[in-house]
Parts: C-alpha cells; sequence; structure tokens
C-alpha cells in the first residue's frame, strides 16, 4: 500500500508544488485553521475543524463573471476567464468533499457554469478520513460517513496511530497526485486507525415528510429565535451555493461579479415593488431547512447537506442544524386542516 | 440562595407575575453556550452565566418577534447592560420594554458569581455608575492598538489589509452587535451603492472601518463581533480604537446616561472645532 | 470566453417609447445577426429575459413582444432601482445587454380553437401584451379573444396606442378600468378593480383559457372570479415575479418549495400555484 509520515505532510506539500499544483491545507491562523494557499512554513493542522470548506476553492466568495470597458453610457464587452490554478486541496474532510456533488449538480443544471467547472476540472481533491468527530458533525444522518470516498480523487487514512497515512488513489486525478508527489508517498504496510464514531442524529428521509407536513408549523418561529440574520453559516457551508450578482467599477470600466449571498438575509427576496416574501426570521430559517433537506432533495435527487456541522460551529447565535432537525422529528404533525 | 438560583427564582418568578413575557438568557449546550429564550416559568433552572457566555443578548431587542413579547427580561452582565442602556437613550427601547436581570463580569464574586438583581433601565444605569464605571477594555487589546499606533503608515496597512483580506461579508458582526439596529443597513442601499458588497479588499477596508465609525461612541466593549466572527479578525482592534477616541476627544463613554445624546448626532457650543460653531 | 452563459448579447435601442412619466418601453436590436437568430430559435411567448446596463447590472423583465415579430425584442418597465434608472436614461442609439430568452412559455399550440381571456393589471399588460400580439399574429387559430385591463388611474395606461388599436380591431374584446377614483372627466372605460369587472363583463360557463397578469393582490382576488366564470385550474395561467439575478436556477433567489420560478415558470397555472406553499409566495 503506499504510505506517507504525518511529519513528512510539509515535504508532500513541497513535492506537489514544485509540479506544478496549487497547494491548498487547513493551516493555522491565529485562533483558527483555515483551509488556505499553503506555502513553504506554513504548518498543515489535519485534526482541527476549518472555519471554511473547499467550497472556497470551486466557488470563491467574489468573481468576475463579466468585464465592460466604459465610456459614457456605451460600452465595450471585454473577455474574461475564470482562474481555475491546478489545485489540490489537501485534508478535505468526506462530508466536505461529498458535499461537491451538490455544487456539480446546481452548476451544470441544464446551463454549464464554465467558472465552476473549469476550477472543478483543475482541482484534485484529497480527502482525509476523520479518527475524531464532535457534538455538531452529523455525516451520518445524511447518507455520509467518516470515511467516505465520495466526490474524492484521493484520500488519506490515519494509520499506525496517527503516525502515517495510507493514500488510496479513487481517479485519474488521484493518480496523478500520487505520481507527481514521487518519493515522499512510499511503498509499506500500515493498519488503518480506527474511524471516528458519528451517531446517526436523525433519519433524513422521515425528516424530508415531516417538512412536508409542517410548512405553517410555529416551531419554525421557536427554532429561529435565536438566528441573528447573518450569513455565517450559508457562507462557511460546502454544499450552500446562492450568489449575488452585482456591477461594480469606475466610469472607465465594470465588472460583473458573482458573491455569496444568503436566503438568510433580510433583503435576499425583497421585490421590488416592496413586496418581500420571507418578511421574518422564521420564515427564511424555513427555507433554509426545507431547501436543503426537501426542495433541494425533491429536484436533484440528493440531500443539500452533508452533516459538516461548521454552520453550528460557527453560528454566533449557536444555532444548530442537528438540533434543529431532531427537534422538528421530535414535534407532532401538524394538525390536519 | 447562591447568584445563579437568585437569578433562576427572579426569572421564573417575573415570568409567573407576568412582569416579563420572555427571559432572554444563555443555556449550556455542550461547552457553549448558547441563548435561551424562556417563557415558562419552568425553564428558568436552564438559565447559566459564566465566562463562556460572549453573545451580547441585547441585540434580540431588535427582532420583532422578541419586541412582540415585551416586557423581556435580559441577562445582562456590565457591557450588555451598557448596550440596553444605549438602547433607550437612542430610543429603541423604553423603560418597562425590559427588565434588566443584572450580573457581574464573569469571576466577580470569587467564581460564585455577583447577581444584582431584577432592575429597571433607570436602576442599571444607577448601578453601572456607581459599581462598573471604570470598565476599561482589555490590556491586551490596548496593548495591541498601541503597538499598531507606533507601526509605520506601510506596516499598519500591511497589518489590516492582512486581517481585513479574511472577511467574507457574513455581517455576522452586524448581527451580533445591539448597536448595529438599522433596519437596512448601509451596506444593503444601492442607490447609490455606498460600499462594494463583495469580499474584495476595497469593500473589506469599507465596510469593517464604516461599522467601526458608526459605532463611534456606542460601543460598550462586550466584544460580542469579534466573538462572532467567523474568521477571527481582531475586530476590537477596530472598535476598541474609535471608543477610545470618543472618551478622548468628546469624554463619551456609551451606555451610562440614559438621556445621552449620541456622539455623532450631537454638537456642543463649546466644541474645540470651529466648523462646527 | 466561450461558454460563459453570463454573457450577454449586446442590443441597440432602436426605439424608445414613454408610456406613463415613469415608465417607458424600449424596442432593442440585437447588435450580432447570429445572437438574434439564436435568440428567436429558443423565444415563445412568456419568457423572459435579463436587460443590462454595464456597470448598474441586470434585471428580470418579461419580454413584451412575441416571437412573430422577431427582428426586435421589447421591454417594458417602471423606474424602480438602481438597472431601472440606468435603463430609463438610456436614449435610442444607445446600447444595452440582453441574456435569455429564459423560463417557460405559454402554451399557447395547446390554446389553438378555443377562447383566450387575457386579464391584465397595471405593469401586468407587459407579458400579456406579448401574448395577445402572439394570437393576434395567427389569430385565425384562436377562438374568442378578450382582454380585460385595469389601472389605478387613467396616466398609469400602459400601451395607449395599442390598446386603441386592438378596439378597433373588431377580432378581439377589449375592457378597460380604472380604480375608483382613477377616472378623469374623459374617461369612457369601465371604473371599479379588475377582478370585479370581470366578473361583470365576462360570462359565466367559460371553456377557454385565462391568463391573469398583475400585482398579487390583484392575482390573488381574479383567481376566485376565474373559477367562478368556469375556468379549470389546469386552463388558469399566471406569471410570478420574484427577485431574480442569474435566471438560470443555479443563484437560488427565485426557489419556491420545490419549483424555481426562473426554470419551473415564470408561467403557472392555477393548479401549479395551489401546490406552491402559500407563505412563500
Amino acid at each position: 500500500m503506499k504510505i506517507v509520515d504525518v511529519d513528512k505532510l510539509s515535504d508532500l506539500a513541497a513535492a506537489l508544488a514544485a509540479k506544478g499544483y496549487r497547494i491548498v491545507a487547513p493551516v493555522r491562523d491565529g485562533d483558527v485553521v483555515r483551509l488556505k494557499q499553503w506555502k513553504r512554513g506554513d504548518e498543515i493542522d489535519l485534526d482541527a475543524f476549518t472555519v471554511n470548506s473547499v467550497k472556497d476553492f470551486l466557488m470563491p466568495a467574489s468573481e468576475v463573471i463579466g468585464r465592460y470597458a466604459l465610456d459614457g453610457d456605451d460600452f465595450a464587452p471585454e473577455a474574461v476567464a475564470a482562474e481555475a490554478p491546478k489545485t489540490v486541496v489537501l485534508g478535505v474532510r468526506p462530508c466536505d468533499a461529498a458535499a461537491l456533488a451538490v455544487l456539480d449538480a446546481v452548476f451544470n443544471w441544464d446551463y454549464a457554469d464554465a467558472f465552476y467547472n473549469a476550477r472543478r476540472a483543475a482541482t484534485t481533491i484529497a480527502a482525509l478520513a476523520c479518527r475524531q468527530a464532535d457534538e455538531q458533525c452529523f455525516c451520518t444522518s445524511v447518507g455520509g460517513a467518516p470515511d467516505s470516498t465520495a466526490g474524492a480523487d484521493a484520500i488519506l487514512r490515519p494509520a499506525d496511530g496517527g503516525k502515517r497515512f495510507i493514500v488510496e488513489t479513487l481517479s485519474e486525478k488521484g493518480e496523478a497526485l500520487v505520481a507527481a508527489a514521487g518519493e515522499v508517498v512510499q511503498e509499506g504496510e500500515a493498519a488503518a486507525d480506527a474511524v471516528a464514531e458519528v451517531p446517526v442524529r436523525f433519519d433524513a428521509a422521515a425528516l424530508a415528510a415531516r417538512l412536508a407536513e409542517n410548512f405553517e408549523s410555529p416551531l419554525w418561529q421557536t427554532l429561529s429565535l435565536a438566528c441573528l440574520g447573518c450569513g455565517a453559516c450559508a457562507y462557511a457551508c460546502p454544499t450552500c451555493h446562492c450568489f449575488d450578482i452585482q456591477d461594480e467599477g469606475t466610469r472607465r470600466e465594470s465588472v460583473r461579479l458573482r458573491n455569496w449571498d444568503s436566503c438568510g438575509f433580510g433583503l435576499f427576496t425583497q421585490h421590488a415593488g416592496g413586496h418581500n416574501p420571507r418578511p421574518d426570521q422564521a420564515a427564511r430559517w424555513r427555507q433554509r431547512v426545507m431547501h436543503k433537506f426537501l426542495y433541494f432533495a425533491e429536484r436533484f435527487g440528493r440531500l443539500a447537506c452533508s452533516g459538516c456541522g461548521r454552520c453550528a460551529r460557527l453560528c454566533p447565535a449557536h444555532v444548530s442544524m442537528a438540533e434543529s432537525c431532531a427537534a422538528l422529528m421530535a414535534a407532532r404533525k401538524a394538525a390536519k386542516r | 440562595m447562591n447568584a445563579l438560583e437568585t437569578l433562576r427564582a427572579d426569572a421564573a418568578r417575573l415570568l409567573r407575575e407576568g412582569r416579563a413575557k420572555v427571559v432572554i438568557g444563555y443555556r449550556t449546550r455542550g461547552k457553549e453556550r448558547a441563548p435561551v429564550f424562556i417563557t415558562d416559568a419552568s425553564g428558568a433552572g436552564s438559565l447559566v452565566y459564566d465566562a463562556a457566555c460572549r453573545q451580547n443578548l441585547a441585540a434580540y431587542l431588535r427582532k420583532p418577534e422578541v419586541r412582540a413579547r415585551r416586557p423581556a427580561a435580559v441577562v445582562a452582565s456590565p457591557p450588555v447592560m451598557r448596550s440596553l442602556v444605549l438602547l433607550a437613550a437612542e430610543s429603541q427601547i423604553g423603560e418597562g420594554d425590559v427588565v434588566v436581570l443584572a450580573v457581574g463580569p464573569p469571576g466577580e464574586g470569587g467564581g460564585e458569581g455577583v447577581y444584582h438583581g431584577a432592575l429597571t433601565l433607570a436602576e442599571t444605569a444607577r448601578l453601572l455608575k456607581e459599581k462598573y464605571a471604570l470598565l476599561a477594555p482589555r490590556p491586551e487589546v490596548l496593548d495591541r492598538i498601541k503597538s499598531l499606533a507606533a507601526m509605520s503608515a506601510e506596516e499598519r496597512a500591511a497589518f489590516w489589509s492582512e486581517a481585513l483580506a479574511k472577511c467574507t461579508r457574513c455581517y455576522a458582526c452586524r448581527a451580533a452587535c445591539p448597536a448595529c439596529y438599522c433596519t437596512v443597513c448601509i451596506v444593503e442601499k444601492n442607490v447609490p451603492q455606498w460600499i462594494s458588497t463583495a469580499a474584495r479588499p476595497h469593500g473589506n477596508y469599507a465596510w469593517n472601518l464604516i461599522r467601526a465609525f458608526h459605532a463611534a461612541g456606542r460601543c460598550t466593549g462586550c466584544e460580542a463581533c469579534e466573538a462572532a466572527c467567523p474568521q477571527g479578525i481582531p475586530l476590537m482592534l477596530l472598535n476598541v480604537l474609535v471608543a477610545e477616541e470618543a472618551a478622548e476627544a468628546f469624554g463619551i463613554k456609551a451606555g451610562y446616561d440614559l438621556d445621552a445624546e449620541p456622539l455623532i448626532g450631537s454638537w456642543s457650543a463649546d466644541d474645540e472645532e470651529d466648523f462646527i460653531r | 470566453m466561450s461558454g460563459n452563459l453570463y454573457e450577454a448579447s449586446v442590443m441597440r435601442i432602436a426605439a424608445v417609447r414613454e408610456e406613463t412619466p415613469d415608465t417607458r418601453t424600449l424596442r432593442l436590436e440585437f447588435a450580432d445577426e447570429a445572437a438574434r437568430a439564436a435568440f428567436f430559435r429558443a423565444y415563445r411567448v412568456g419568457m423572459f429575459g435579463l436587460y443590462g446596463a454595464p456597470g448598474a447590472g441586470e434585471c428580470a423583465l418579461c419580454i413584451a413582444s412575441p416571437p412573430t415579430r422577431d427582428r426586435y425584442v421589447e421591454c417594458t418597465f417602471r423606474r424602480t432601482g438602481r438597472v431601472t434608472a440606468a435603463l430609463a436614461d438610456r436614449e435610442a442609439e444607445q446600447r444595452v445587454t440582453l441574456r435569455g430568452p429564459y423560463g417557460n412559455a405559454f402554451p399557447i399550440e395547446d390554446w389553438r380553437g378555443r377562447d383566450v381571456l387575457l386579464v391584465a393589471g397595471g405593469m401586468g399588460l407587459a407579458p400579456l401584451r406579448s401574448v395577445l400580439w402572439n394570437l393576434l399574429d395567427r389569430r385565425k387559430e384562436f377562438g374568442a379573444i378578450a382582454l380585460a385591463y385595469g389601472v389605478r388611474t387613467a396616466a398609469d395606461l400602459v400601451y395607449k396606442d395599442e390598446l386603441a388599436e386592438w378596439a378597433k380591431r373588431g377580432d378581439v374584446k377589449v375592457t378597460t378600468t380604472v380604480d375608483p377614483g382613477g377616472e378623469t372627466s374623459e374617461w369612457r372605460g369601465k371604473v371599479g378593480l379588475v377582478p370585479a369587472v370581470v366578473e361583470e363583463t365576462v360570462p359565466p360557463n367559460q371553456k377557454g383559457v385565462a391568463a391573469v397578469c398583475g400585482p398579487l393582490v390583484m392575482i390573488k382576488f381574479a383567481m376566485p372570479v376565474l373559477t367562478r366564470l368556469g375556468f379549470a385550474a389546469k386552463d388558469i395561467f399566471t406569471t410570478l415575479e420574484n427577485r431574480m439575478k442569474c435566471g438560470v436556477g443555479h443563484c437560488g433567489r427565485c426557489n419556491i418549495g420545490g419549483v424555481y420560478v426562473c426554470r419551473d415558470g415564470p408561467v403557472f397555472t392555477l393548479e401549479q400555484l395551489r401546490k406552491m406553499p402559500a407563505g412563500d409566495l
């Protein structure tokens, strides 16, 4: 089997960088660990939960999708190219890797998003099986697992008490990655460590049915009372993909930007005429949960949630998706009208 | 009864007697403290208060769903008490809208905690002036501000460029702050688009600096914004800088005086600067 | 960039008509013939486009001219926000952008041989004007056609010249109304809210199709009237307007229940509407 020692991670990154890969890895950044572009000297921290997900590198927080030279009221369209450097993301948790299927589906729903697809094609996902989970993890409740290989090109399985990783390639990109790593990845034997235990917190299929019956439930207000309507959860979420399009620029040039947005913001659905279909946080929280666990599933055949738990960990008001779903399951069915 | 037990008993009593329709406090969730909205006296036992409580619960008073349940009792440490007094000074809440369940800062009272009772806004302002007039920002924050001031302009710009590059424009800072209660935030106005909404250096600078300015003389040092920031941006280095300036140049410390005039919204004939006279 | 779905067609403003002090119609012509041909290969009445003024942005508006007139595209809009203000400030010969056509269409092929009632309120006449011209350009294929159009005051009427033209044709019945209090001394049309006027002027036992567009509140009151007049729920059509950005189902903004207004709509039947969560409309 192919092995890489845990203290050779920086060497692995350096070897891949020498072969032309942009390296993205979990790096300590002050008080947080963040998936970011690695440079020599950065310490890779594979144990912590990152504040951001692999989404950042496929659908960046702000991206140019159009460009115009301006001349008074006149304009000339200019060429726009996706920035899609050859990239490897090291240490992607299986929940994040599985989430890519959601983004792949949306960004190719009849209209192919060339920006997303260029980055996706240029990115190799090197997943990392989880040895630890915390109380906000719920991958097993949404069809995932702490050692799932869905969405990954290669997976590193912790072995020998965390001293090394067994490297398994899952696709051509994964094989190319291992080939590029050269001698840092060696042939050898190792015993895979036990994978994290993630108890199932709710039944997602039953939840979908419960949601369908409970659109009018007063529970939405109770569950959303703590929510302050920011975008921390949506931005951290590896499956959330809602965006805004804005033109910005000077008198001489305008760029059309695709920026992250969130259904949790008050103005997300505001009509020009003044009507807002979701005027309060309860309606917005309901949309968030129902889109992830019912509407998206109906449309695309998969949940728009991979159970990574980032939303709950990062929420300034400590709102928890897993807790909300469990509460909805525990509630009685809505009374028949 | 110790401080926490007394707090819980008061909360239960307020609900039973109808003197509060909701008690907004903190409950334990794993290693963290999450907000709790208690409407029945039986729920008061879940209230806790300690150093892990980092949210400023006064922020909830801008939510219509919470305002519909006034009078609201709010568990309030000194910075949160100051936020409540500030909101009253800015006419967002009135006496009778809130009952302040006043607690001392975590660690006061030798670990047992201190509970000052269920107070009116006027009593809260008095308590703040009598017992918590000398609240100061944490020394680490002041030290870092000093070292930033000692840097060259280029070094300081480099520091802030790097810090603000992490901003994703999630507005958790705004959401967590009780002083940010505008129904349409300046960043949400687009005719004209005052501040770029993109998570790019230009817009990130504008957003974070302008929010700090809009909180000038209004920040009560609760640090809920910095606690809320998912990216770990040291927001207090901005907010405390502006707050210290407001105190030194204009003698204003937010949240002690129910009748205070807002720093940005008032002027005096004695102002140092002659352009305003 | 080839294959950039956000690349828009450049359009020249061929004509401007000020409908009211704050509403105008632009007639746009494609700068590129291949783009025009591609557009009209796809366009069927009911679809919408994203009209843009680079520097200000794009906004989703219906396509107010029919596919039967394939040399130009028209849009009618009210000056409301940043983009409509930029479009309102452009003059003839200046340029704007257009992305589309997007969405679904009124199934007018299924309407052949049937009577068609169009009910419009305020700016809702824009999509229905497109439908009406489409039907009139193929007049023989359809049964009796009627238009009921209401506005708040006589000054709010759009397409004034066309209203007169339609009324004069003889092969379409036109009824116009203003809200009580909105009439002028010269007003010769009806006075009353659109749903009430429809109930008053349209005979019962209808077997054809109806399409209603306008403010949500008007649609809400018009639906029961149309039902009482005999139209089946699958034969009553409306268009939903939602805040839109991408127009292609990616940005998530127009999602209502299991439906995306930009993909499954904007045209919906009453039957479909009833399946959507009312609290999200």
